[in-house]
């Protein structure tokens, strides 16, 4: 099972984003000892599991993704508006007909990248194969609006694949 | 609930409406204002009003007075229900069905789309002898399936008036989507005709219902646009196939009423939802003879399930559904606004309607209808005018509809031809396409007529995708051609040239053969063709990932095939699902042993 990680930090309004990926077990430095906690997630067909989430701003998440569906993944972290964004771009990529489900949606990279969401902004992202867990990490940011986790790839998100990010106090 | 509706009271029709309502949505239902599966609410907030739970059911089959489109009618009912209440089943269940004929004739039931034993199946004459008047005949079979299915008389042209209803069974397993509310849509054509008189005006006068004929104001426009000859040469091609142009429909909004769950446009059956709630739609096509485009302005559907069986998503703006079968989508309205579901037929001459909408009595815009099809070169397999070649098109001319050479019709199909080394490359030992691979001739990137593919995202077969293989992954070991045939002057419709009643005996399968079926349409008509007892997997070109269908929808001159274990041993019906169309003789049995 490959595993992948990709640390993401989501800086303040206006503040660039900055992410930083590393393969295998040679973390980055910072990793470990800046995760605050580690959450599972299950990518089905068509559903995540959980199908929301509670966050508190400024904490460092480390996202263990299984994939144990027949089909490709994505999670993406991003707020509603951008993730639209996103699946239109993804279902223009795909074509009107013909083959539906885009493989490599984030143009062949392997495994991570960053999801265009629209006006230059990108979000923290990781494209799954099924049988195949993937990591993200990611810190929460003190302010942002409509958050929630996807699959952009066509139809999963119309499907149910999403989930709610809820900032709690 | 049948005496509450015979009650005589002064109260207009608008007042038994708005009693109704104050009465709360219960007593709706108990007036018969709407079956009572069709409740507003669908299954999140109200359970089991009128709908039969499994595993045990009794139906009663009436024929009754009952109001349809506020006019008397004298529909067949299930349970007082005119179409019938929804069946609900889980899979895993053992079913005991018992159905109690009340009218003075026979009748059956036939569970369309489930896999059960061969004496089960419902068809008088192919799978038990039928009920009689006064008699109880008690189904019982394991279900396992999951899905979205309906019912239906299986005797005479008894479907024709209602003798129908929704079947769902909730899956063991968690289904591949997930949605907070879901309503089943049931679309219908009802008429206020004996459906026999319909069978005989089809009979008598070819076009009695197309009141779209061409007319001689048709005739200079063509001439206009296409020259003289050429507009004297389609016209001689149609003449030569015993049809209209216009015959995209051989029975027609002129006698149907379209009803959705029962009501008819101007009734407006309300679906209602919460904004942001994903709402799941079960369509059913329970029409005798109607083809529906559905789509809701406003929302994009995503598709989930094809007759039943989960489908990998596919978000579209309109999916034309064919008699028979049967499509789940979900929606999404954020907004607190009513939404015009709406369901346009095939032929243009008229639509079934319902609101999807947070509150009762809101209404959103009717789109504008739009204007009947001309089968033209559509109807030949070509996708455009401009691509015709000439010959091609005098071959097809000069070619009776029984004789039209196969050849020809796959020659002309520009849009989806293979090239030959192509072909080759895709066959197998035994020189068959490999399985999964689409048909040349097949038109699974089309919609059909009267389609603006680039109006709208528009569901094409080729996008209906599993989500792992079949079962069975054998390569077929043998084909099995058949084709669609019919003369339209004469209402005779069959199967390779042979009604029904000129065949000899039934269509073989052997037992726990892999089978191709290929189907070649040689008329100039839709046909939504159903296997009884074993799946259809549609080879649309998805490779290990091909859909399965209990109904298969042939366009017009096309050629589709399907791969199919039979594993059903016995006797199973296999017809054209247009209702007049099997009468005149497009039937037939297959024994599989």
């Amino acid at each position: 099972m490959r595993k992948t990680l990709l640390i993401i930090t989501l800086g303040l309004i206006a503040t660039p984003t900055f992410a930083a990926g590393k393969h295998g077990g040679s973390h980055g430095s910072e990793s470990e000892a800046d995760i605050d906690r580690t959450i599972r997630f299950e990518a089905g067909d068509m559903w995540f599991d959980p199908e929301g989430l509670d966050i508190v701003s400024g904490e460092t998440i480390r996202f263990e993704i299984a994939n144990t569906g027949n089909l490709e993944h994505e999670f993406v972290i991003g707020d509603t508006s951008a993730q639209e964004e996103h699946r239109k771009m993804m279902l223009e990529m795909a074509g009107s007909h013909g083959e539906s489900g885009v493989h490599g949606g984030h143009g062949g990279h392997d495994g991570h990248d960053m999801a265009e969401g629209g006006l230059g902004s990108s979000m923290p992202a990781v494209t799954i194969a099924p049988g195949e867990t993937a990591e993200l990490v990611w810190t929460a940011p003190e302010n942002a609006g409509d958050l929630e986790y996807a699959c952009n790839i066509p139809g999963h998100y119309e499907a149910g694949m999403y989930g709610d990010i809820d900032f709690q106090g | 609930m049948a005496s509450s509706r015979v009650i005589t009271h002064p109260l207009s029709r608008r007042q038994i409406l708005k009693g109704g309502a104050a009465l709360g949505l219960g007593s709706a239902a108990a007036l018969g204002l709407r079956p009572s599966w069709a409740d507003p609410w669908g299954q999140t907030s109200v359970y089991a009003k009128g709908v039969e739970e499994g595993p045990e059911v009794s139906l009663a089959i009436r024929r009754e007075s009952i109001l349809i489109d506020g006019k008397k009618a004298r529909p067949f009912s299930i349970n007082g229900e005119s179409p019938g209440p929804m069946i609900r089943l889980k899979e895993g269940q053992d079913a005991v069905l018992r159905v109690t004929n009340l009218l003075d004739e026979p009748t059956s039931i036939h569970w369309h789309g489930l896999i059960l034993p061969p004496g089960m199946d419902g068809v008088p004459g192919v799978s038990f002898p039928g009920i009689a008047p006064g008699e109880t005949f008690t189904y019982r079979f394991p279900v396992r399936q999951n899905g979205t299915y309906w019912y239906h008389s299986h005797s005479g042209l008894q479907e024709q008036l209602g003798h129908a209803g929704p079947l769902v069974i909730d899956a063991a397993e968690r289904e591949p989507f997930r949605y907070d509310r879901e309503h089943v849509l049931l679309l219908t054509d009802w008429t206020f005709e004996d459906p026999m008189s319909v069978f005989r005006n089809l009979k008598t006068a070819e076009g009695y219902y197309n009141f779209q004929e061409r007319t001689i104001a048709d005739f200079f426009a063509d001439v206009r646009e296409k020259g003289l000859a050429a507009t004297a040469e389609m016209r001689g091609m149609w003449a030569k196939m015993r049809m209209s142009s216009r015959d995209i429909a051989d029975v027609t909004g002129s006698t149907y009423t379209y009803l959705l769950n029962g009501h008819s446009p101007e009734e407006n059956w309300t679906a209602l939802f919460r904004a942001g709630e994903r709402v799941r739609l079960r369509v059913i096509n329970g029409s005798a003879m109607s083809y529906f485009d559905v789509r809701i302005p406003g929302l994009k559907m995503t598709v989930v399930a094809a007759d039943g069986q989960p489908v990998q998503p596919v978000p579209v703006d309109e999916f034309r559904i064919g008699v028979a079968e049967t499509y789940d989508v979900l929606v999404a309205p954020e907004d607190d606004t009513a939404y015009t579901i709406f369901a346009e037929a095939m032929d243009r001459s008229g639509y079934a309607r319902a609101t999807l909408a947070p509150r009762e009595g809101m209404a959103a815009e009717i789109p504008e209808r739009r204007k009947i099809a001309d089968r033209g070169m559509e109807a030949m397999g070509a996708h455009d005018m401009e691509g015709m070649d000439h010959a091609e098109m005098e071959g097809v001319a000069d070619g009776d509809m029984e004789g039209m050479d196969h050849s020809t019709m796959e020659g002309m199909d520009h849009s989806n031809m293979q090239g030959m080394s192509d072909e080759r490359s895709r066959m197998n030992a035994n020189g068959m396409l490999a399985a999964g691979a689409a048909q040349p001739g097949s038109r699974y990137d089309q919609a059909g007529i009267g389609i603006d593919p680039e109006a709208r995202r528009m569901l094409v077969y080729r996008d209906l995708k599993a989500f792992t293989p079949w079962p069975d992954r054998r390569e077929p070991e043998r084909e099995l051609e058949l084709h669609l045939t019919g003369n339209m002057e004469r209402y005779m419709w069959s199967f390779d040239g042979k009604k029904f009643s000129e065949v000899s005996g039934p269509i073989h399968f052997n037992k726990d053969e892999r089978l191709r079926l290929i189907l070649v349409n040689d008329t100039m008509m839709e046909h939504p063709i159903h296997l009884h007892g074993m799946w259809m997997e549609l080879e649309n070109g998805q490779g290990e990932l091909i859909p399965r269908k209990h109904t298969l929808n042939v366009k017009p001159g096309e050629r589709v095939s399907a791969l199919i274990t039979a594993d059903a041993e016995g006797s199973w019906a296999f017809h054209c699902h247009l209702l007049y169309h099997m009468d005149a003789g497009m039937f037939r049995v297959v024994k599989v042993s």
